[in-house]
């Protein structure tokens, strides 16, 4: 109740929102430009440039990871999502540059089946979603693990290295990738049908369900382009460190939840822009560059970025909490018959 | 003030209660409430919904506390501040809405708080088990288990099982709230009243059911809006005299209504049910014909909101038939009522109505998404427009259409849910208590939009809660009572009172 209240008041409709993503872009702006202080090497275009290269992976897999966040879920396999997808293209494209033509819509529909599964066990199964998320994520590092005896075997694929080493203008491809897909991103959540029922199912899934809204197929939709879009970012990876490793989207899953939630998506589901989300992955990745350019050693750095997430999803704690209750009561996006007079039995057998 | 007052040698009073008064914020629940129950009476406690009775019973029970009055038991003052420190002072309540855990064992539950302890200190399930069979034994309650668990029971055994917990208490003064609500056999409950009242406790019996109320209690105080209007001796009073205290003076002052007279054989109706069964509806049969208003009017927990839902697709029907404009039609899903014609405004506003955390405009526009697109995207004039138009039609100013929802009063919520049910196309309305917690004003202007959709066509299902809106708008009524429809009051039969002494399950003699 208050938390809706309290949403309700904080920010209106898509203006707030909007004002809420280009705070985070002036954020990064600044923090850019602060890091002079640190060395005059940095704080120009090029260090710009090469956030926003590093930053493309998590602004690609918070897109699904925001959608399903959007409707009250959370996605917990990405991480091995996108080594799976990173390591398939690795061995099955190569270094064939007509293989891209199947190889990336094949890998896209495979993780996205992936996707499907978590959806189903989800909705259907009613498995809450980050147990059925976070075994996925098991099988399928361990899926992944098997089939490459321990060691992904392939070449890197000059093309997919091309958006990341040529340029158009001085501006690396992969940054008008990114930038194609934070403005389809944000107008599928404002500008489709599929979105506004996303909000919907998100802000009140019983609600959506009496008024005749697909609860299901929209929730499952989510956990499918989840899927796909970590598939995506692990392919960029391929084409970023021109190879592929068992670990490679490790570090991804606290970052692509994160970069959601500090761009103001309220884990509880249903209010949030994809632009805020894009946002909050820049600033996470600039800190990130920025505390690794001080020298402090690889995993000290790694502990103060989990620290610094870690804060800044406390800022949300009262929303935590709520949302930590509700998960634990709401596997699918349809609601439990806990009490008669909440009870739906429709539809649900 | 009764006669029987005046006679000597009364036995004490257990309970003397003395213009007591409850308000929640803004809304009185109790105004002043004056009786008194003596020593081995049954006193029945009579009221419509919302008449004051369960809050009178927290109070009792120790779960609320009243703003001003007072409060006797056995001479002295009663104010527990916990539903314990009532039980510890002598009163046991065995509540509508049963208090078990369903969780747990029978034993357990009766058990609870004071466990019986093993030698080793722990709790003991073979001596719970055996004092609980001997509290069931003591109220001729032998066939239940209790080792088993409650939720396994039966709503009847576990309504039961709530009574013998309450007498197990050993009270002075027993509370007992729609006790036969659930019970197959109330000759039980009534066996176990009598003979506590034979050893001189005191019982509150709260029914519906005059019937039962005469077998039992020679007084009985009426509450009405949370008023005691009077403690009459039963065995003097007529059924009708009591259901008018319950009802009010108002009440036969007809409301002047149209009641069109409908062309009922000509075509087929709008929405046939025939013997619908499902959870809490045990064979409902009703025709809804193009432009009426069929009302329905029940006491609480009659099956009424169960029926609703079924018929939004929100429940599921486990056998009959439902039909729309006589083809058959089956609901897994509120989707399909919608597609049949079906629109479905349900109890619970905020929770199963309206989207919070949306704008008005796009609560509104929801189920015309589809029509709204150009070139895959939501074409905003074209919505604008719809939903202006829309929201014109339950005279929504347009000043809140781009406002969150939130912000908006729970009646101007109210209209935005009825507007974008409107705009789903529906043809038949069904309508569960559309008027709840709005204000004056947005009534009439709800009660003008469901008139208008009946003149143009439309059929409407209502259920309120208020019978005078059901006596207003309705141009007949149906009394469900059980599960199941028991009378249908028309024409000049629909009043107040008549619906009232249906609803008591008095069938057609009332």
């Amino acid at each position: 109740m208050s938390g809706q209240d309290r949403r309700a008041g904080g920010r209106r409709g898509i203006s707030g929102d909007v004002w809420n993503a280009l705070a985070l872009f002036g954020l990064t702006a600044l923090l850019i430009l602060g890091s002079r202080w640190i060395s005059p090497g940095f704080g120009g275009w090029s260090q710009a440039k090469a956030i926003l290269v590093l930053s493309s992976f998590v602004v690609v897999v918070a897109f699904g990871q925001q959608l399903v966040i959007l409707t009250g879920g959370l996605d917990l396999s990405i991480a091995s999502v996108m080594t799976m997808g990173g390591v398939l293209a690795f061995t099955f494209i190569g270094a064939s540059s007509p293989a891209l033509l199947w190889g990336v819509p094949g890998v896209l529909l495979l993780t996205a089946a992936i996707g499907a599964l978590n959806g189903i066990g989800v909705v259907w199964l009613r498995v809450p979603p980050f147990i059925m998320t976070l075994a996925m994520g098991i099988i399928v590092y361990g899926a992944t693990l098997g089939l490459t005896g321990g060691t992904p075997r392939g070449q890197p694929s000059p093309l997919l290295s091309a958006l990341f080493t040529a340029d158009l203008a001085g501006v690396p491809l992969v940054i008008y990738l990114i930038s194609v897909l934070a403005v389809l991103g944000t107008l599928l959540q404002r500008g489709t049908g599929f979105g506004r029922r996303l909000y919907a199912v998100g802000t009140n899934p019983a609600a959506a369900h009496i008024a005749g809204l697909p609860v299901r197929r929209i929730t499952m939709m989510t956990y499918v382009i989840s899927g796909a879009s970590a598939g995506l970012a692990g392919v960029l990876m391929v084409g970023y460190a021109g190879g592929a490793t068992l670990t490679m989207g490790q570090s991804y899953q606290l970052p692509s939840i994160a970069a959601v939630v500090v761009g103001g998506t309220s884990i509880l589901g249903g209010s949030g822009l994809y632009l805020g989300a894009v946002g909050g992955a820049l600033l996470l990745t600039t800190f990130s560059t920025v505390i690794a350019s001080i020298g402090i050693a690889e995993g000290w750095r790694t502990v103060i970025y989990g620290i610094v997430i870690l804060l800044a999803l406390l800022l949300l704690r009262e929303e935590l909490y709520v949302w930590v209750g509700r998960l634990a009561a709401r596997p699918g996006g349809i609601p439990p018959r806990s009490t008669p007079s909440t009870a739906m039995t429709g539809g649900n057998k | 003030m009764s006669a029987a007052r005046v006679a000597m040698a009364q036995p004490p009073l257990t309970l003397d209660v003395a213009g007591v008064a409850k308000s929640y914020g803004a809304t009185i629940a109790l105004q002043r409430v004056t009786f008194d129950l003596r020593r081995g009476e049954v006193h029945a406690l009579l009221g419509e919904n919302g008449a004051g009775k369960s809050t009178l019973v927290k109070i009792l029970s120790g779960i609320v506390r009243p703003d001003s009055g007072s409060v006797r038991l056995a001479g002295q003052p009663f104010e527990p501040h916990s539903l314990l420190a009532a039980r510890a002072a002598g009163v046991s309540t065995a509540f509508q809405e049963l208090s078990l855990l369903p969780n747990l064992s029978v034993a357990t539950n009766l058990t609870l708080p004071r466990q019986r302890k093993g030698p080793v200190g722990l709790g003991s399930r073979r001596l719970n088990e055996a004092k609980a069979a001997e509290l069931l034994a003591e109220c001729d309650a032998t066939d239940i288990d209790p080792g088993a668990l409650v939720a396994d029971l039966s709503l009847a055994e576990k309504q039961r099982v709530e009574i013998v917990r309450a007498v197990s208490q050993r009270p002075r003064l027993l509370i007992l709230d729609e006790p036969t609500a659930a019970l197959a056999e109330p000759e039980w409950l009534f066996r176990i009243v009598e003979r506590l009242a034979a050893t001189g406790v005191g019982v509150l019996y709260i029914s519906h059911r005059l019937a039962e109320v005469r077998r039992l209690c020679l007084r009985g105080t009426v509450l009405r809006n949370g008023e005691s209007i009077a403690t009459v001796d039963l065995a003097d009073a007529q059924d009708t005299d009591i259901f008018r205290m319950m009802v009010g003076r108002g009440a036969e002052e007809a409301t002047q209504r149209t009641r069109g007279t409908q062309q009922r054989a000509a075509e087929a109706p709008a929405l046939m049910l025939k013997d619908l069964r499902g959870a809490g509806v045990e064979g409902v049969s009703l025709d809804l014909h193009r432009g009426e208003i069929v009302g329905v009017a029940a006491l609480e927990g009659q099956g009424q909101r169960d029926l609703f839902r079924i018929l939004g697709g929100a429940a599921p029907a486990e056998s009959g038939v439902i039909a729309v404009q006589a083809k058959p039609v089956r609901f897994a899903d509120p989707r399909h009522a919608l597609h049949a014609g079906i629109g479905f405004v349900p109890e619970e506003r905020k929770t199963e109505g309206i989207f919070l955390g949306m704008t008005t405009a796009s609560n509104i526009s929801l189920p015309i998404l589809g029509r709204l697109l150009r070139l895959g995207l939501i074409d905003g004039r074209r919505e604008r427009a719809e939903v202006r138009e829309a929201a014109r039609g339950v005279d929504l100013p347009d000043r809140y259409i781009g406002m969150r929802i939130s912000a908006l009063s729970g009646g101007n919520q109210q209209k935005a849910l009825i507007a974008r049910v409107l705009l789903s196309g529906a043809r038949i309305l069904v309508l569960f208590d559309p008027t709840r917690g709005v204000d004056v004003g947005t009534k009439e202007v709800i009660y003008g939009v469901i008139r208008q959709f009946a003149t143009g066509g439309g059929s409407v299902l209502l259920y309120s809660t208020e019978l005078s809106e059901l006596v207003q708008l309705a141009h007949r009524c149906l009394v469900m009572y059980r599960g199941r429809i028991v009378g249908e009051a028309t024409g000049e039969g629909l009043t107040e009172q008549r619906l009232v002494s249906l609803a008591s399950g008095h069938g057609r003699a009332a």
